[in-house]
């Protein structure tokens, strides 16, 4: 079993930038919350969101994605901080630091009751994210979740939508709760793993642990462990029951968008689980699989039973989330980058999905279909919008779904043959044909006898945040080189574990 | 050079022509968001203007006697998949460009008067529309193909659900964008089956189309390919028993729309340039299956035109018996199959895009195209009338129609390699005639009963234009092929002997 390798960030640049990637936005909540809810305190919390996405896009251009070491490494052993980034983490901390520029933007208009405090929490919770997708100790990795459940959960109680909110809370914490209490049971096998094996000497690096994967049933006992407990996170078909009540009652778009927009459960997968328990992964490969199956046509038909638009978005995620489980498990390179991919894919368009809902909600007041009708005749650009993100979530060419959808299937195919590609396949079609429902009804449908509703014409704002998420999706869709270039070498080295 | 034409211009030879040809359209669709929503259609109506002229032009520098693809123009598009921007054409594709480009000027003409709400959206809609579809005739990487394939749903997809012709018509369209997605799957994993089984050594992905016919796959990749990228193709062309979409499509899309669809047999064309010449020793293993699957649907669609009582439905089934004619003539894997095919697809880009256009017209002034609405019709509008007859006997295969020239090649082709299939042919095509003569007669002969049809007026000055270019076509073609064969001849030889290999 090779061990991983590193550059450290002194080699790479002059500055440590990744502690400045975690600090801007835990500096930056520090500052809103001090503003309290002056204007300012909404201006500071853009200003913030945007220098942490330039300073990705800097680390991004400094690293050499062809090089499969962790890099721009930082170690201060005292606390056993330890973060290092590749090509892999790197999509998804631009996706993070994007989606959280938009829903800076998205906070601001009107109705949003506190939006100082709602930014301050809002990047407390783009820290707990960053921390988690560049950190490689596992203890890191468990508190940086905490932190982020943490923003979530205030997020849920202080902003909810309505007054079941309270159901949509608790079952948010008993999932969660359950699920976070998996993970660190999992690190607590490894870790005792590893001071048997070195003489009471207790470690949760990565790179440590990597070296010294327990035998047999332990390592059997740790995948379960931490793969569940990634699994409620993601959310993984069957315990995604959080995910429906939250989208429902809870902070429309936001807190969806944190939870699922930026899929930490597959980057936990393909970062921890795959490394670190080896040879389970292998023998459990088939039963994941089987049951990812499963979940796509599952999902996908309870989607089919949703009135509401809000849940039936929630299981359009679970539904595309198994997709990307079976690339992961494929245990090929092809299959993960196109998961990686994908996932970055899903989150962008779903967030995007879940602005519209928000705008529409924002002007209706209802999010159930029955009641929604002719949104298209008032709406055009929001209605074109929310179909673009809903063909990207479904592969359409042009978009990053495309090029990562083809290579997850290539990579089914060599693993599992031709039948269950197509019935992976056809799932995402299903996918296609609830969301187009949902279309149907919400924006063609002609508007019914006396109810039709009194819809303002699209603002600039949501002009500017769909357009922007439109754009950057199609843009990276026409353009995948780049980003096929920055994750290639990465997967690689994961799936080197595996070659059979 | 074959026309003896002298060229009106001398084209710098570097001139991305196709490129200009696939995004001309697009950066009209652009340019109408920057002017006000009265200018649209005339804007839309000059972007098809120069899209014609560039696509003259591809067919004036497009030499038949040179090399098999011309105007190639490649660009790595995603260099770690070793996908290309490819396009080229040859002789089997490249009159379908002028082709479109003419079906989409007829389209717009057809529906001048018609878009009155969100007319930039509707005309931006359709340019990309038409810029997918010339990319599909285009591309030569299997990549870029799809692209461009998918692309075109997008577009459908809105201008059907948001400007359809009935209450049914969102319904209508999102069944079509569905089932269309789902014929994508098969193609796709066909191309990635296509791109991973090349026998190089080290393993590179290839999805080039020029690297794919000259290095032959195994036997029983061959088959996968080949009854994957069929069943993909088969459902656009529609062969029976994959057509369902087709007539609920022609009577939910406002004509012009149905005209593209239907006047565009892009599902054929796929089968021309992809499912055969890639899997050439498959593909005449089943020669059965083609030939039976052709000849299925030529007999269904001559026996659907029977029981119809709307004329557009009727010509729906017209156009599936005329393609089965099609598939059952390139069953036959000749050089004169594959030309007869290409001439009939594009006869059909005339003949049934124009009856589509005509019979718009028709419902335009009674509001019906049944037959039980209509009655004594050509006493009222003799004009649309016979050019519903010119198109119609064209698309029945009349000689002296642009048809025949296709039609009599397919048949030849189809009595020596399938003898009993060929005769059923005849069987099916006679059946067809009488089958549109019997309606037609219903239609515009007898009595005026109705109101509307006595006062309906003959074509204006703007329909005339599309009826005097429509019979200029049909019949030049029809009387003079010699010009258009000799382009698409050396290609289908080409293409003969690629398969022979």
């Amino acid at each position: 079993m090779g061990g991983l390798s590193e550059i450290l960030w002194q080699e790479q640049s002059s500055l440590p930038l990744l502690i400045w990637l975690q600090l801007i936005p835990l500096i930056g909540a520090a500052v809103v919350f001090a503003f309290k809810e002056r204007s300012t305190a909404v201006i500071a919390g853009k200003v913030f969101a945007l220098a942490e996405l330039l300073l990705g896009i800097i680390v991004t251009s400094r690293i050499n994605p062809t090089l499969p070491a962790l890099q721009m490494a930082e170690r201060f052993d005292l606390i056993a901080y330890h973060v290092a980034v590749d090509g892999l983490s790197l999509i998804f901390i631009l996706l993070t630091a994007l989606l959280t520029f938009l829903m800076t933007l998205y906070g601001m208009s009107r109705g949003m009751i506190s939006p100082g405090r709602l930014f301050a929490v809002l990047l407390v919770a783009e820290a707990g994210l960053v921390g988690m997708l560049m950190t490689v100790n596992l203890v890191w990795f468990c508190v940086f979740s905490a932190l982020e459940l943490w923003a979530v959960f205030h997020l849920l109680r202080r902003w909810a939508s309505s007054r079941a909110e309270i159901q949509a809370l608790a079952r948010f914490i008993q999932y969660q709760a359950f699920g976070w209490a998996l993970f660190a049971g999992g690190c607590v096998v490894l870790g005792w793993a590893y001071a048997d094996a070195h003489a009471g000497y207790w470690s949760f690096d990565l790179f440590e642990l990597v070296g010294a994967v327990p035998a047999g049933k332990f390592q059997t006992a740790a995948f379960y462990l931490l793969f569940y407990g990634l699994a409620v996170r993601t959310p993984l078909f069957p315990l995604h029951g959080w995910l429906p009540n939250m989208a429902q009652h809870g902070l429309i778009a936001v807190a969806p968008a944190l939870m699922v927009g930026v899929k930490v459960g597959i980057y936990g997968m393909v970062r921890f689980v795959l490394p670190l328990t080896p040879a389970a992964v292998e023998y459990w490969q088939p039963y994941v699989v089987g049951f990812a199956m499963a979940g796509i046509f599952f999902t996908a038909a309870l989607a089919f039973q949703q009135t509401n638009l809000r849940r039936l978005l929630a299981f359009a995620v679970v539904s595309h989330t198994s997709l990307l489980v079976i690339g992961v498990f494929s245990l090929h390179e092809s299959g993960i980058q196109g998961a990686i991919l994908l996932a970055a894919n899903f989150g962008l368009a779903a967030t995007g999905m879940w602005f519209i809902v928000g705008f529409v909600f924002r002007r209706t007041g209802t999010t159930e279909l029955h009641e929604l009708s002719g949104l298209f005749e008032r709406i055009p650009f929001l209605a074109i919008a929310f179909l673009s993100f809903g063909l990207a979530i479904v592969g359409m060419p042009g978009t990053p779904g495309f090029d990562a959808a083809h290579l997850v299937l290539e990579a089914a195919i060599d693993r599992f043959g031709a039948l269950p590609t197509v019935a992976a396949a056809l799932g995402n079609v299903a996918a296609a044909g609830f969301l187009l429902w949902a279309f149907q009804r919400a924006f063609l449908s002609p508007s019914q006898e006396g109810r039709e509703l009194d819809v303002d014409r699209t603002l600039p704002m949501e002009y500017l945040v769909c357009g922007i998420a439109l754009a950057a999706m199609l843009a990276i869709g026409v353009f995948t080189e780049p980003w096929l270039r920055l994750t290639e070498t990465a997967s690689q080295a994961i799936a080197l574990r595996f070659i059979r | 050079m074959t026309l003896p034409l002298p060229l009106p211009l001398q084209l710098p030879p570097q001139l991305p022509l196709l490129s200009l040809l696939i995004f001309a359209p697009l950066g009209g669709a652009l340019a109408l968001w920057l002017l006000p929503a009265r200018a649209a259609r005339h804007l839309v109506a000059l972007t098809l203007l120069i899209t014609l002229a560039i696509s003259s032009a591809v067919l004036f520098n497009f030499d038949p006697a040179g090399a098999r693809f011309q105007l190639i123009e490649r660009l790595p598009w995603i260099a770690s998949l070793n996908v290309h921007y490819l396009v080229a054409v040859d002789g089997l594709s490249v009159l379908f460009l002028p082709a479109t480009a003419l079906l989409f000027l007829g389209s717009l003409v057809a529906s001048w008067n018609l878009v009155h709400d969100a007319p930039r959206l509707h005309y931006s809609l359709l340019l990309t529309l038409q810029s997918a579809t010339l990319g599909i005739f285009c591309a030569l990487d299997t990549v870029l193909f799809f692209f461009f394939w998918e692309l075109t749903l997008v577009p459908l997809y809105f201008l059907l659900g948001r400007w359809g012709a009935t209450r049914d018509s969102p319904l209508a369209a999102a069944r079509y964008l569905l089932i269309m997605l789902a014929g994508g799957i098969p193609l796709l994993i066909a191309f990635i089956v296509l791109a991973s089984s090349q026998p190089t050594i080290p393993p590179t992905l290839s999805f080039d189309l020029i690297a794919l016919l000259a290095a032959p796959l195994p036997r029983s990749t061959q088959t996968l390919v080949f009854l994957l990228c069929l069943l993909g193709f088969a459902l656009k062309v529609p062969l029976v028993p994959l057509h369902t979409w087709l007539p609920q499509f022609s009577l939910a899309a406002p004509g012009s729309l149905t005209a593209l669809i239907v006047g565009l047999k892009l599902g054929v064309f796929g089968l021309i340039r992809f499912a055969i010449p890639l899997a050439p020793a498959a593909a005449q293993d089943m020669h059965w299956l083609l030939a039976g699957l052709g000849t299925v649907t030529l007999l269904y669609g001559a026996v659907g035109i029977l029981g119809q009582t709307n004329l557009r439905i009727a010509l729906a089934y017209a156009s599936i018996c005329h393609v089965g004619l099609a598939v059952l003539g390139l069953a036959s894997f000749s050089a004169q199959g594959a030309q007869g095919a290409v001439a009939l697809l594009l006869s059909f880009t005339v003949a049934t895009g124009g009856a589509f256009l005509l019979l718009e017209f028709l419902r335009q002034r009674t509001g019906s195209t049944d037959i039980n609405g209509l009655g004594g019709a050509a006493k009222t509008m003799p004009l649309l009338a016979s050019g519903v007859l010119i198109c119609g006997l064209a698309g029945v295969g009349m000689p002296g129609t642009s048809s025949f020239p296709g039609e009599f090649p397919l048949i030849l082709a189809a009595l020596q390699s399938h003898t009993g299939a060929g005769m059923a042919a005849l069987f099916g095509l006679s059946i067809a005639a009488g089958g549109f003569l019997a309606l037609y007669r219903k239609a515009f002969f007898g009595p005026v009963t109705r109101p509307e049809v006595a006062q309906a007026e003959d074509l204006r000055p703007r329909e005339r234009v599309v009826l005097i270019a429509l019979i200029i076509m049909i019949v030049g073609i029809g009387l003079y092929p010699a010009p258009w064969f000799d382009i698409i001849r050396p290609a289908a030889e080409a293409w003969a002997a690629g398969l022979s290999r």
